[in-house]
Formats: structure tokens, C-alpha cells, sequence
């Protein structure tokens, strides 16, 4: 009896509650938006170009390629239909699906994506003149300020959440690979939720100031957007060239902090200089302190000045020579570097679907890690069990060094001696691979039958 | 297949046990019992482990079951008293009972290569006479009911049992192997196995020895007889002890090595005659420096034919590189690309392992630093050029950690002083007290990159 009296009192309450919110909602429309005015109006200008993302994801996993359906955010930049979301969105996605304000679903195709930013540009299949939102400057805001996080959080299409800017330049470095190396990010306070991912952060003026696309595990209002000042110029470049092209010279940078506290010592520390790298080869060494590239100052006292720095030499001309001007020591030193152009931080991946297992490419970062001599073969990144693979004893993280005899210099190569392979119906296989620090190895049978369940309990003594 | 055929078998036995139980007598237990138990002592020991990734070292109490075998107190016990990153240190062996026991310090004899037990050697300034057990080697058969003795009780106080059991199978491959049909006490382990007709005719084990491929029966988790033809020659003539034992002795190749399958020899269009693969030549090794390359195939060692076709061989090549001899030369017979070749190898020292390597601990800076050995640079994929120091252990708030070093960084220079062994660490330390500089840039290596960590050390 008590009981259900209970639960009737709160339900009734919730209720009110509900009606009192509604009554003061519309109490405030009525006296011209209020407090609240802003915010709406901000809203307002960015909600109808918000787009709800649906790609379906090639998700390689357990030595097979599957195929998934993903849910995020992004927003419309152009009346012609760009849409600008994250990489980790759109990037290695079969199709992609958009549905817009006014609920209409159109599909789209990946104009270009940049793993380095995790930015992607979509163009949209239609013909409609579409409304866009109008984008900021990420270098004006300022911690404290009000920003709206627009998208799906958890799939939910047209939220809004509301916050403050609570760091403008948060540094965050990735776990030895780096996953955001040229830019600082926004944190903010505004509520992020997986599907976020891609959508825009917005100022009180309704201009896009950032791409919401990172959250803390763990840890509550804790989200982060990448500067819409970065965005700009790799959207551009996407449109353009259908990606971004950088400069590379293959040096690790660290503040100066690391080595010294004395705020008077200017400059950036070399902390690592790749062998073979146009650094090495030009006489840079780690220990060295960058204080100029081509006259203009380099200074990174803090971490989080760091993606200035690295940025200033992805944006020299591929193929260019540039003054680099270091500190050794107490000598002061000019090393003309030649730049090379920086290739995908991400690799490629595939399917090897006969032989049961899939390999990405190896990029400079994982050859680096796994202390190849050179950059040369295919990480084997997972090897689906009972397949012919794995019964060969080939298992995930093994870099496939040769086949027969014969150099398997790259994905696309190691494609075509698979392919040569298949065709002529080869037995068996050798495979050369380098595990960790030993290198061994693998005799594919091509032709051996999977093992039939029976045979497990079929208990005949030997 | 091996360990189907071993449940199979396990399933007859079962069957053939319930069948038959009682083929020892009260009288004969008993008669067993009074007769050995006075051999049985306790071992205790503290064990010293090694956490091989992160260097730590904890240390440990134990005790297990010791048996005598001879009079002067030589003690066998179980062999994972010793294993890859466990020593144990102050051992002491514990004999006699009911008021009566007696203590003596032992020292650990070399673990043998070949058999998963320990011996221990019990010191005194008088000589011992101790009761001991003395084995009488018979072959066991399929389902013979067999005793073991041993200690009982849950903290293995110096309780002494009498367990029936049965000889659940017989494994031929790779040497004759009895298998027990119950699961085996831990006090039981070592423990004397007497035969229905009174023969002491082994010890009870868990596994076979690592050479033997023990950790494949170690996953099966059965417990074993070890007959006494296995252990009797280290009886006869004990061990050296384990201090005496240095790596000095042991032999190196400097290869790693896969068996020769048949699917393998057929590829290469070889004879399937078995042999040994070379995958991995490690740099500036004998076998570097003889010219031996990946892909060559091993047929024969030191005049020895080389004939492995499974797995756990290697080891059983390791060993046997092992025992060859330091500064040995031998000839190896090879196959590069099917055709025979023979070279000329004069075999190294086995390089110093993680546990031998030198230690230094800085108290300034808060740490202790390790030279890298072989085994760590290939544990840990650390390229050849790399010379530095690793960081073991960081001192919970001290400078290092404060910095925020960790184990497992290598150590590339202090400040301005390039650290490449542990005696450049020393020297480099000893400079930077006189200087006694605020604050200290250490350059080192974590995982792929190189970098710089700042320390303020309190001088």
C-alpha cells in the first residue's frame, strides 16, 4: 500500500517538475530569449548545418576483415556540401551515410582524410544548395568562455550540451606514437559523449571555433576539440590535393624544460634524430638546440609549444633546403637541411582471406619500433585461428620480411606475390619474419584442410 | 598427440583402479613407512624472485620435502626451488622430529640439466651420518599400485603420510615417463615412491625437466614418477655447488634455431632426415664470425648428426652446445641452399644472463642501473648500437622518480658524460658530486625514442 503510494508521489513530481520547466521555457521565449537568448541563437545557427554520420567501418580484427556500422558528427562548410568530421570517423569507412537537420538521408564520399589531425572532409551526393555554419578563430577564445558541443552523443542526433572553454591549449602527447603532433587542443567542460566525435564546438556568436574529438576516460567533463585554426588549413589542403602534405626531416623535438629550467636558455631540444633521416645525414644531433629554422626563431619552454614548432617544419616546401641554426654546446651552428615529404602515419591494411590473416603496412614509426634496418615488409596484425596461417605458427605483431626468397618490400608487393601465389596453386609457402628481436621462419601449407572437430575426440591411441 | 594418448590412458586407468584397490597391505604401509621416514627432512629456504620485466626482486620463505640420499647429507628436493628467475639463498635443511629435529645450513648444487630436481648439501663442521634412503631400480608397470611418502597438512608441518597411487600411464617418447593417476600433495613432491613389492623405485614429480619439454607436461599439470635410473649418477656424484658453477662453463654459438619438419625439408627439397634451422644469428657471435647464415640447416654438431624434428629439441641442442665446451673448436656440418658445407666454429662464453649482470644503486639519484646483457638486449628488441645503462628500480620519491624515470629506461649519458657500461655510470657520478651542478640532463632511451630528463639532485 505504502509502496505504491510512493512510487505515485514521485511520479507525480517528476511530472510537475517537467510542466514547471516548460511553463518557465516558454515564459522566457515570450520575454525576447533572456538569459538563454544567446545561447539559442548561437544553437540556432550552427544546428541546421549539423550532420549525423553513419560509416560503415572496415575493421580489421582477429585476422579477418569485417565490416562495421559507426555513428558520429560533423558539420556542412559549404553550400555545395563539404562536411568536415574526424578521421577516426570517416577514415576506412566502405560508405558513408548522412543524415541531415531536416532528417533527409544522403550518402557521401571521403574527399581526404589526415590522420595527423584526425580531420576528414566529406562532399555530399546532392545537387541542393545546403545551409553551412561560419567558421571562428580558435586563436581568440579565451578559458572560462561559453562554447555549445553540437552532434550525436551515443547516437543521439541534434544534441546540444552546453560548457565553458576550460584550457585553450591543452598538450596532449600520445603514447610514444603521437596522435595529435601539430596541434594543441581546446578542453572544454560542454558535455562529450562517444558520436560526438566530428561535430562542432561553437562560440555564443555561432561560429564553429572547434572539432570536438577526443574525451578522458574516466574522467567526467573532460573533452577536447581540435582548434578550428588547424582545422582551416587542412580542410583546404584536402580539398585541394585530397590530403595534406608535410614536411619531413626526421627529428624529435622535446621543451626545453626537459633540459633545462633556466627560462633565459631559448630554443627547442632535438631529442631523437632518425638514422637515414635528411637530419642525420645533414650532421643534426640529439642534444642539439633548434633556435631557427630559415631566420625565423623556434622556442618551446613548455610542451604544449611543441606543435608550433613541429608544424613550422611540416609547412617547409617538400623537397626544399632549410637553415636549421642549433645550439651545441656553446657553439652556435647552421646545418642546411633538405626536407623530404612525411609519409602516412597510418598504414594501409588488407586481408589475406585464403591464408587467414591481415597485414598493414609498415610505417616509419612501426619500422623504428621494431628496429628494422630499413622500412620494409608487412605487420601481420592478427592471424584468425584454425586459419592456414596460424596453423603455420605466423601470429599477430610478426613482420613478414620475405616470401620464397623474395623481398616483400611493401603491401603492395607482398599483395602481389600472395596473388602469384593463389594463382599458380603453390603448396607450400616460406615465409621469412622478424619477431621482436629474432627473426624465423614459417612454412605456409596452402593445401592443408582445416582440422574437422572430429578428429579432436575421436580418442584413438597412438 | 602426445597428451591425448596420456588421457586416454588416464581413462583405462581409471577404470582399472576401481577394479583393484588394496595391493598393499596395512602391514606393508607400515613397514614402508617406519623404514624410510626418518630419510625424509624438511628443506627451508628464502627465495629470491626476479620480476624479468620490470627487474624487481622480491624475496621469499618456503620450505618443501627433502629426501637423504646419502649419508653426508646430501638432499634432493624439488627442482622449482631453482628455476629461471627464482634462486633461493639461506637454505637450511630440517631432520629428525618429535622434539629431536636438528638444523643444519646447505648450500644448492647445480640444478641438473636433465631431470627437474634439486640437490642440496647440508653443511657441518663434523661429518654427518644421517639416515638416508638408498633406490632399487625396477621398471614399473601399467596400473602397478605404487606408495608415496611424504608430508602432510595444508602448511606442510613435519607430518608424515603414506598415499597409494597407480601408475596411470606409460609415456615412451621422450624417455620413459610413468604417470600417476591422482593428483600429487605438494608435500608429496620428491617424495619417495616405494613399488608393491617394496622397492624403492623412484621419487614423485610434477614435471618433466625444461630440456625434456616440461613445460608442455607442466600444462597438463600430471604428476610423475621419476625413476631412479634418472637420478642415481648425481647421487653416486653429487653436483658442483651452485656458486662454484659459473657461466664460464657454459658454451655459446650465438644462434636460434627451429627444427628440420619434413613439410620444411620437402620445400627446400632436402632429405627428411631432420637437422636444425638457423632463424637468428646474433651479431658478433661464434656463429656470426664463422660466416653461418639465417637459413642454413644444422646436420651435424661437434661429429654429433643432428636429427630434430619437434619443437623442444632445440633445447636439447642448446644443451648440448652448452656442455661442449668454452673455447672449444668444432666442426659443424651445414646445408646452405641443399648443398653441404662444413664450417669451423670456436664457441664462445655464454654471455653474462639478467641475473649475473652488474648492478649499481645511486642513492643521490634515486636508482639502480643494470648493464644490458645479451638476454635483455633480445628480450627487449634493443638495437646493437645501443650502449647505455638500464634503470631497475627507481626509488619510490626519490630524484629519478620525481623526474619521472622508470624502469626499463637506458641510460645514454649524464649530462655531458656518455654512459655505455655500468663503470661509465660510476665515473660519470663521481665527476657530477664534485660538480655538484642543480640540475642534470639525462640523455637515455625509452622504447624507439631518445630523450632527455631533467633531475634535480640534492647533492
Amino acid at each position: 500500500m505504502h509502496l505504491t503510494d510512493g512510487v505515485s508521489l514521485r511520479r507525480f513530481w517528476a511530472a510537475s517538475a517537467v510542466c514547471a520547466s516548460l511553463l518557465l521555457t516558454a515564459g522566457c521565449a515570450t520575454m525576447g530569449g533572456g538569459q538563454d537568448g544567446p545561447v539559442i541563437r548561437a544553437k540556432d545557427r550552427v544546428a541546421p548545418a549539423l550532420v549525423h554520420i553513419r560509416p560503415v567501418k572496415e575493421v580489421f580484427s582477429g585476422g579477418k576483415k569485417t565490416e562495421m556500422l559507426a555513428v558520429g558528427s560533423g558539420f556542412i562548410i559549404s553550400a555545395d556540401g563539404y562536411v568536415v568530421t574526424n578521421e577516426h570517423v570517416a577514415g576506412e569507412s566502405s560508405s558513408v551515410q548522412c543524415v541531415l537537420s531536416d532528417h533527409r538521408e544522403v550518402a557521401a564520399k571521403v574527399v581526404g582524410v589526415d590522420p595527423d589531425t584526425d580531420i576528414a572532409v566529406l562532399k555530399l551526393d546532392t545537387t541542393d544548395k545546403l545551409p553551412w555554419v561560419k567558421m571562428g578563430r580558435s586563436a581568440d577564445l579565451q578559458a572560462g568562455q561559453t562554447v555549445l558541443a553540437l552532434g550525436s552523443p551515443h547516437g543521439l542526433a541534434r544534441s546540444v550540451s552546453k560548457g565553458i572553454v576550460s584550457v585553450t591549449n591543452r598538450y596532449l602527447g600520445g603514447d610514444g606514437l603521437m596522435e595529435s603532433p601539430y596541434n594543441d587542443w581546446i578542453q572544454t567542460d560542454a558535455a562529450i559523449n562517444p558520436g560526438n566525435s566530428g561535430g562542432p564546438l561553437v562560440n555564443i556568436k555561432g561560429e564553429v571555433v572547434g572539432v570536438n574529438a577526443r574525451i578522458l576516460n574516466g574522467a567526467e567533463n573532460v573533452g577536447f576539440a581540435i582548434p578550428v585554426d588547424t582545422v582551416r588549413g587542412v580542410v583546404e589542403a584536402i580539398i585541394r590535393d585530397g590530403r595534406v602534405h608535410r614536411s619531413w626531416i626526421g627529428v624529435t623535438f622535446q621543451e626545453m624544460l626537459a633540459k633545462t629550467d633556466d627560462p633565459s636558455q631559448h630554443g627547442v631540444v632535438i631529442s631523437d634524430v632518425e638514422r637515414l633521416s635528411p637530419a642525420a645525414e645533414a650532421g643534426v644531433k640529439p642534444g642539439d638546440v633548434l633556435v631557427a629554422i630559415n631566420g625565423r626563431e623556434m622556442n618551446a619552454r613548455f610542451e604544449e609549444d611543441l606543435p608550433a614548432v613541429r608544424k613550422a617544419v611540416a609547412d617547409l616546401p617538400v623537397g626544399s633546403t632549410a637553415v636549421f641554426a642549433v645550439h651545441r654546446g656553446e657553439e652556435k651552428v647552421d646545418i642546411p637541411v633538405k626536407t623530404e615529404e612525411k609519409t602516412a602515419q597510418k598504414g594501409s591494411q588488407a586481408e589475406f582471406g585464403e591464408w587467414g590473416f591481415t597485414a598493414t603496412e609498415v610505417t616509419p614509426e612501426i619500422a623504428r619500433r621494431a628496429q628494422l634496418p630499413e622500412r620494409t615488409g608487412i605487420l601481420v596484425s592478427g592471424a584468425s585461428p584454425g586459419g592456414i596461417a596460424a596453423r603455420a605458427g605466423l601470429q599477430e605483431g610478426d613482420i613478414v620480411l620475405m616470401v620464397d626468397g623474395q623481398k616483400a618490400t611493401d603491401l603492395d608487393a607482398f599483395k602481389a606475390l600472395y596473388k602469384e601465389r593463389k594463382e599458380s596453386q603453390k603448396k607450400l609457402i616460406m615465409l621469412f619474419v622478424q619477431r621482436g628481436a629474432l627473426t624465423r621462419f614459417v612454412l605456409i601449407n596452402a593445401t592443408a584442410e582445416a582440422p574437422q572437430p572430429e578428429e579432436e575426440n575421436a580418442g584413438h591411441a597412438e | 598427440m602426445r597428451n591425448k594418448t596420456l588421457l586416454n590412458l588416464l581413462a583405462a586407468a581409471a577404470a582399472f583402479a576401481a577394479a583393484a584397490q588394496d595391493d598393499f597391505s596395512v602391514q606393508a604401509l607400515q613397514g614402508d613407512y617406519d623404514r624410510i621416514i626418518p630419510s625424509i627432512c624438511q628443506v627451508l629456504f628464502t627465495q629470491e624472485v626476479t620480476d624479468p620485466r620490470t627487474g624487481e626482486t622480491v624475496r621469499r620463505n618456503g620450505n618443501c620435502l627433502g629426501l637423504i640420499v646419502r649419508a653426508d647429507g646430501l638432499v634432493m628436493a624439488q627442482g622449482h626451488l631453482s628455476v629461471e628467475n627464482a634462486t633461493p639463498v639461506d637454505l637450511r635443511v630440517r631432520v629428525g622430529r618429535g622434539g629431536a629435529e636438528k638444523e643444519y645450513p646447505a648450500v644448492a648444487l647445480h640444478k641438473p640439466g636433465d631431470i627437474n630436481v634439486m640437490f642440496v648439501q647440508a653443511q657441518s663442521d663434523t661429518p654427518l651420518n644421517l639416515p638416508h634412503v638408498t633406490f632399487t631400480p625396477q621398471p614399473l608397470r601399467l596400473g602397478e599400485p605404487v606408495a608415496i611418502l611424504g608430508l602432510t597438512g595444508e602448511t606442510l608441518d613435519f607430518e608424515p603420510g603414506v598415499f597409494t597411487d597407480r601408475i596411470a600411464a606409460i609415456i615412451t617418447q621422450p624417455r620413459t615417463t610413468y604417470c600417476l593417476a591422482n593428483n600429487l600433495r605438494f608435500g608429496c613432491i620428491t617424495g619417495p615412491v616405494v613399488n608393491a613389492r617394496g622397492a624403492l623405485v623412484g621419487v614423485a614429480g610434477i614435471d618433466l625437466s625444461r630440456a625434456e619439454g616440461g613445460e608442455l607436461y607442466t600444462r597438463s599439470g600430471h604428476p610423475l614418477v621419476y625413476q631412479a635410473e634418472l637420478f642415481q649418477k648425481y647421487i653416486d656424484k653429487p653436483p658442483e655447488r651452485e656458486d662454484a658453477h659459473k657461466a664460464e662453463d657454459n658454451a655459446w654459438l650465438g644462434v636460434f634455431t627451429q627444427p628440420l619438419k619434413d613439410d620444411y625439408a620437402e620445400y627446400w627439397g632436402i632429405e627428411k632426415t631432420g637437422g636444425l634451422i638457423v632463424s637468428t644469428v646474433v651479431p658478433d657471435s661464434p656463429a656470426a664470425k664463422a660466416g653461418v647464415q639465417a637459413g642454413d640447416v644444422i646436420k651435424s654438431f661437434d661429429g654429433k648428426p643432428q636429427t630434430f624434428t619437434q619443437d623442444r629439441d632445440v633445447l636439447a641442442f642448446t644443451k648440448l652446445v652448452r656442455d661442449t665446451g668454452t673455447g672449444k673448436t668444432v666442426s659443424m656440418g651445414l646445408l646452405r641452399d641443399g648443398k653441404p658445407l662444413t664450417v669451423q666454429i670456436t664457441l664462445a662464453t655464454l654471455p653474462r644472463s639478467a641475473q649475473e649482470a652488474d648492478e649499481f644503486e645511486d642513492t643521490v639519484l634515486g636508482l639502480s642501473v643494470r648493464e644490458i646483457t645479451r638476454d635483455v638486449r633480445i628480450a627487449l628488441n634493443i638495437a646493437e648500437d645501443v650502449r647505455g645503462v638500464i634503470v631497475r628500480k627507481v626509488k619510490s620519491g626519490g630524484v629519478a622518480q620525481i623526474g619521472k624515470m622508470r624502469p626499463g629506461v637506458i641510460i645514454l649519458a649524464l649530462g655531458d658524460y656518455p654512459v655505455a657500461s655500468i663503470a661509465d655510470f660510476q665515473q660519470a657520478m663521481k665527476k657530477l658530486r664534485e660538480a655538484k651542478p642543480a640540475e642534470l640532463a639525462v640523455f637515455a632511451r625509452v622504447g624507439p625514442q631518445t630523450g632527455f630528463f631533467r633531475l634535480k639532485p640534492k647533492w
